[in-house]
């Protein structure tokens, strides 16, 4: 009781004390206890979060490899898998002025010295173009395609305000090579060549990891082009073309068109050469027609003789008088019409052949219509309808009064020596096997006696300078000149030597063809095909043969003994 | 409950333990090694990606128009001549003249066909039931078709003599 008594006496201030330092040392616990569950708590979510992580969430959301990989933009190849076209990931080196944010100028240091620097990068940088556009403050692309490692340095600058945006790019790692036949791509969307053509194969998600192979050949486009470069720059002319075709599968091997663009960066300069002459430009195609029409002449039996031999003085048909360049005597039979190029004389057999086979073989050899290739832009020959009258049906044996595009002629002399059958032109690759069906034009012996002839016209006429020793080149020059206005201009030719190699078993056909050559030291002050066109096929062809498979053999000829003695010693 | 009865619960439930334990031990190793798998794939897709990208380079370095602009520049190749080509052994063989009398015999290169080289199999025709003559069952194809199949240098068969008439 004593104890309780004391305990009264407590001064209550004491009591109050330690009432409130109990109180707070059970709120204290109590604070304690609920941090405590509160980090328990979070310790068993984390350790839930873990455990649902671990186990029941599937692994990290992978994109598959495939995915990944798959180009934006299929890849086309050539018919060897070397990279023509494909999708390129790049840096983009773009000019932000607003990246600073700052209210003061865009740049730390001054233009001129960031373009310097750049230009130190940049070792082909326009340093004063770019220094204008940094000091001018409107944002834009200083440089498309930038690498890696030099998008690195350029990192390394320390300027907010150039940007290196990641972008998908269009590249050609061959440049301006084949540019006709690839066409570009601007936007996702492809123009004028195979990118046009392919535009759907190209962007399908299914299709487009597989390459796609054309039937190019680097190596014999680039040889091309750079023949043909060297013979149109050597004789001044505006432009030039060049076809070299399969005969056996229309597969093209190489396909140019002089001046060429640079599907990297297509200007308005480059737009200006976008057009291809190959396809869709229509010329008048001149004396390479003669061989046609003789193979018609042959395969019909309106010649039958070799040795007959026509009148060659100047031939009036209709208020027209058909002439040659230069007197061949007084008669010419059909191999020296070929090797000295007679239009009197090719007239005369057309007279044989008559008007109407004339223009049949003629619709059969595809003249009356576009010419099968893939490409977008095919050209309509300028062909007479109706029926050809006597007049037509000669100026046409001789190739004046049809235009038809180069790419036909070369389907047309493909069918001509490969046994007579007519295929359509691809710039796919073709399997082996799966060859387009073609028709039949010639009779197999038309086109054994043709290989002959124009075999002869190479040996000892026209084509000499194309005969390529070993190659067994035959071929047909021809030297047009160009419609103007108000009949032919005397000035303006188009020349064009049409070939076939090796004749003694023709597998490819070689169209070069320039536009309107000037008489050059190089081609000895001449304009015809003779000596532009015909020695660029000689220079091209021992390039390409070894690459397509030919290999030159001195001991191999196509067997002209029978012929040789219609044509007497005319070398 | 009795005593065993209660030890083979525990028991039963010491075995599930372990067997959850387990389980989930295996799957985070899956998980794992899933994770693995996702990351190499990555690094699979960049370095494909380098590659495309440095085979771009070489591709456009090394491009027709570049490698002409060299060669003209530089290196000046021409297209081989005709007389470069080899058709066939014939054609290699008239490159040789017929040993003069009293030449010192010919050099014999070690081939082949040593006595540890398996006998090439002989086609038998089905209808005398004789070994045919290789001769007939392989007619002469151009060299360029025989080195193209991989076989190596043409092969000279030991003992081939160019010109036997002194023999």
């Amino acid at each position: 009781m004593n104890a309780f008594a004391i305990a009264v006496q407590v001064p209550a201030g004491r009591v109050q004390l330690v009432d409130v330092r109990r109180r707070a040392l059970l709120l204290a616990q109590l604070r304690m206890l609920l941090i405590g569950a509160v980090f328990l708590a979070l310790a068993m979510v984390a350790l839930l979060r873990i455990a649902w992580i671990g186990v029941v969430e599937p692994a990290p959301l992978h994109r598959s490899m495939a995915a990944a990989l798959l180009p934006p933009r299929g890849e086309i190849t050539d018919r060897n898998g070397v990279p023509l076209a494909r999708a390129f990931p790049a840096y983009a080196l773009w000019f932000n002025p607003a990246a600073m944010d700052d209210g003061g100028p865009p740049l730390v240091q001054s233009a001129e010295t960031v373009a310097a620097r750049l230009k130190a990068i940049f070792p082909d940088l326009d340093e004063y173009a770019v220094a204008r556009q940094l000091a001018s403050g409107k944002a834009g692309y200083l440089r498309r395609r930038v690498l890696p490692a030099d998008a690195n340095k350029v990192m390394a600058l320390g300027e907010l305000a150039l940007e290196l945006p990641r972008e998908t790019d269009r590249h050609y790692p061959q440049g301006t090579m084949a540019a006709h036949v690839l066409g570009y791509v601007q936007d996702g969307k492809g123009y004028v060549g195979m990118e046009a053509a392919l535009d759907e194969r190209l962007n399908d998600p299914s299709r487009r990891g597989e390459p796609v192979a054309l039937s190019i050949d680097a190596r014999v486009q680039g040889a091309l082009e750079d023949e043909l470069n060297r013979g149109m720059h050597s004789v001044n002319a505006v432009g030039a073309a060049g076809i070299v075709l399969d005969v056996d599968t229309g597969e093209v091997m190489a396909l140019a068109s002089l001046p060429e663009f640079d599907p990297n960066h297509v200007d308005e300069e480059g737009q200006k050469y976008v057009f291809n002459k190959v396809t869709n430009q229509v010329y008048e195609l001149g004396s390479t027609f003669k061989p046609l029409t003789v193979a018609a002449a042959i395969d019909t039996g309106a010649v039958t003789d070799l040795s007959r031999r026509y009148s060659a003085a100047p031939f009036p048909v209709s208020g027209y008088t058909i002439g040659d360049l230069h007197s061949m005597g007084a008669s010419i039979n059909v191999p020296e019409i070929l090797i000295h190029s007679s239009n009197v004389g090719t007239a005369h057999v057309v007279d044989e052949l008559g008007a109407a086979r004339m223009k049949q073989y003629m619709a059969d050899l595809g003249f009356n219509e576009r010419p099968y290739i893939e490409l977008p832009a095919r050209g309509f020959p300028i062909w007479a309808s109706g029926d050809w009258p006597r007049l037509r049906a000669m100026t046409v044996g001789y190739g004046h009064g049809l235009a038809v595009t180069p790419l036909h002629l070369a389907s047309a002399y493909a069918a001509m020596v490969n046994g007579g059958i007519w295929r359509p032109a691809t710039l796919q690759k073709v399997a082996p096997g799966h060859v387009n069906h073609g028709r039949r034009v010639f009779k197999a012996s038309t086109s054994a006696r043709m290989n002959q002839l124009l075999r002869m016209i190479a040996v000892y006429g026209t084509g000499r300078n194309a005969n390529a020793p070993g190659f067994r080149v035959g071929g047909k020059t021809g030297s047009a000149e160009k419609p103007g206005s108000g009949g032919y201009n005397r000035t303006s030719l188009v020349s064009t030597f049409a070939a076939a190699f090796p004749m003694d078993r023709p597998r490819y056909v070689v169209i070069v063809m320039f536009d309107e050559p000037k008489g050059t030291l190089a081609s000895s002050g001449q304009r015809t095909a003779a000596w532009n066109a015909a020695p660029t096929v000689g220079r091209l062809v021992p390039r390409i043969g070894p690459l397509l498979g030919v290999l030159p053999d001195e001991t191999r000829d196509v067997d002209l003994t029978d012929l040789k003695p219609l044509v007497g010693d005319s070398e | 409950m009795s005593v065993p009865g209660r030890l083979r619960r525990i028991g039963w439930l010491a075995a599930l333990a372990v067997c959850t334990a387990l389980y989930l031990m295996l799957h985070l190793k899956v998980h794992s090694v899933r994770s693995e798998v996702v990351r190499a794939e990555r690094q699979i897709v960049a370095l494909e990606e380098q590659k495309l990208l440095l085979e771009t380079e070489f591709e456009t370095r090394s491009n027709q128009l570049q490698l002409a602009a060299w060669n003209r520049v530089d290196f000046g190749y021409v297209a081989p001549s005709a007389a470069q080509f080899l058709e066939n052994e014939r054609q290699l063989a008239s490159f040789g003249s017929p040993r003069a009398p009293g030449a010192p015999a010919p050099i014999r290169v070690a081939g082949g066909a040593g006595s540890e080289a398996p006998a090439y199999p002989q086609l038998i025709s089905p209808l005398t039931g004789e070994p045919l003559d290789e001769a007939l069952v392989e007619p002469e194809r151009p060299l360029g078709a025989k080195l193209a199949e991989g076989s190596g240098a043409m092969r000279i068969p030991l003992g081939a003599v160019v010109g036997s008439a002194s023999r």
